[in-house]
């Protein structure tokens, strides 16, 4: 039985009870380390690092992974606020978790302070999915470039468009929350969908809010016909776990 | 290709079909993914200059032939190894896809 | 938490959107921080070993 411990999330309050019939990742029960008030939710960790590692490098398991440490976290997360870990953070035994929580006990409360109320909402805009012309034989090599140029200067005016959108719709929906914080757009390849991922954000928004937003984010995709809307979550706060996220850009 | 569904891990990656050919396949996307993102830059470098004004008319055409010839030779590789351009492309991550999508 | 915003499942890309880009970042004792993770190597593999996965079959919800 291996002494090292994987961390989910941190909350507060949590009993064993709480988190009974939870399990985590390679179905290892998931319990409880407590320092005062702060409570880690761990399982053991996988006892080959080395495996484990060459896992998480592979699309397919790297997903295994993924959807059973969120899953903890979601389920966690419906009983009390809690701050989601990154993936794989490991350590060595329960009493390493446990300094953890005591040497950071003021920024997780802090934390956990900020968050207590609130839900994180996903908000993903693609740019409408125009097919450019295709590039025709031309007779000669001066029209083949002259058709390459119109073709780049309308693929620039395409982005100004959907880029002017996404920024009326990312500051009207900033105004209604918390905060806000943009992750990578998505690569095409990997959705399978129709359009270009112009903006994958994360907003912080008062859980008595939740509806309030996401009616406006669909009000407002509505009024951007350059523009396809896909909203996710409500997601615990993973996006909002530095203490000083005070950015809005 | 089979033509089954793709599996839940997203991507049109899944839709190889489990033959020998597919490695070599996805050898032959992963090679010419580089040479189109070479064709790409080049393309890009033209249109660039063109816009500028810096080329002379003979320059132009030299190079729009050789852009020319280099996508039809690229058409004629896609064409031989059973691949679309639009599979030509590689997620790099946090840095984004290789390729632009469009 | 309502279930008002989605009726599907969790989309994996999101996951992962959020368990590699998102969540407390703190040196684990382990050498396992996700930022060692080669990611581009992730795409390359992901690439040549997809015959593999396939036949394994892993068989997710989506």
């Amino acid at each position: 039985m291996t002494a090292s411990r994987y961390v989910y999330a941190i909350g507060r309050a949590l009993e064993p009870a709480d988190l009974a019939g939870l399990v985590g990742i390679d179905g290892a029960e998931v319990h409880p380390i407590a320092h005062r008030d702060l409570v880690a939710v761990v399982s053991a960790a996988p006892a080959d690092e080395a495996a484990l590692r060459a896992r998480l490098e592979r699309l397919d398991e790297l997903a295994v992974v993924a959807e059973a440490h969120h899953a903890v976290v979601a389920a966690v997360a419906t009983q009390t606020v809690v701050v989601p870990f990154r993936l794989a953070t490991i350590y060595r035994d329960e009493q390493r978790v446990g300094e953890v929580l005591h040497e950071r006990y003021a920024e997780f409360s802090a934390l956990l302070d900020r968050l207590t109320g609130t839900v994180e909402v996903g908000v993903k805009l693609y740019a409408e999915d125009r097919a450019p012309a295709p590039v025709t034989p031309s007779a000669s090599g001066r029209a083949y470039l002259q058709q390459l140029s119109q073709r780049h200067r309308r693929r620039d005016e395409k982005w100004q468009h959907a880029a002017a959108a996404v920024e009326r719709v990312d500051s009207s929906l900033g105004a209604l929350a918390l905060d806000r914080s943009r992750h990578r757009p998505q690569a095409a390849q990997l959705l399978g969908v129709a359009g270009d991922n112009v903006l994958n954000a994360a907003y912080l928004v008062p859980a008595g809010r939740l509806t309030e937003f996401t009616d406006l984010a669909h009000r407002l995709a509505r009024d951007e016909p350059a523009l396809r809307l896909e909203v996710t979550g409500p997601w615990a706060p993973y996006s909002f776990t530095e203490p000083d996220h005070g950015d809005r850009s | 290709m089979t033509g089954e569904p793709a599996p839940a891990v997203p991507g049109p990656w899944h839709r190889f079909a489990t033959e020998p050919e597919t490695v070599e396949r996805d050898l032959a996307r992963l090679a010419l993914t580089i040479v189109e993102l070479l064709r790409q830059l080049m393309e890009r470098q033209a249109v660039r200059r063109v816009e500028q004004g810096d080329l002379t008319v003979d320059e132009e055409e030299r190079i729009g032939m050789t852009l020319m010839l280099l996508d039809d030779r690229m058409g004629q590789l896609l064409e031989r190894f059973g691949l679309a351009r639009e599979e030509l492309n590689l997620d790099l991550g946090p840095l984004g896809t290789l390729l632009p999508r469009d | 938490m309502t279930r008002a915003i989605s009726e599907r499942g969790v989309a994996l890309i999101d996951v992962l959107d959020r368990l590699l880009e998102g969540g407390v970042v703190l040196t684990g004792d382990l050498t396992l921080a996700i930022a060692d993770v080669d990611l581009v190597r992730i795409s390359l593999r992901a690439l040549i070993c997809q015959v593999e996965a396939d036949r394994d079959d892993v068989g997710r919800q989506p």
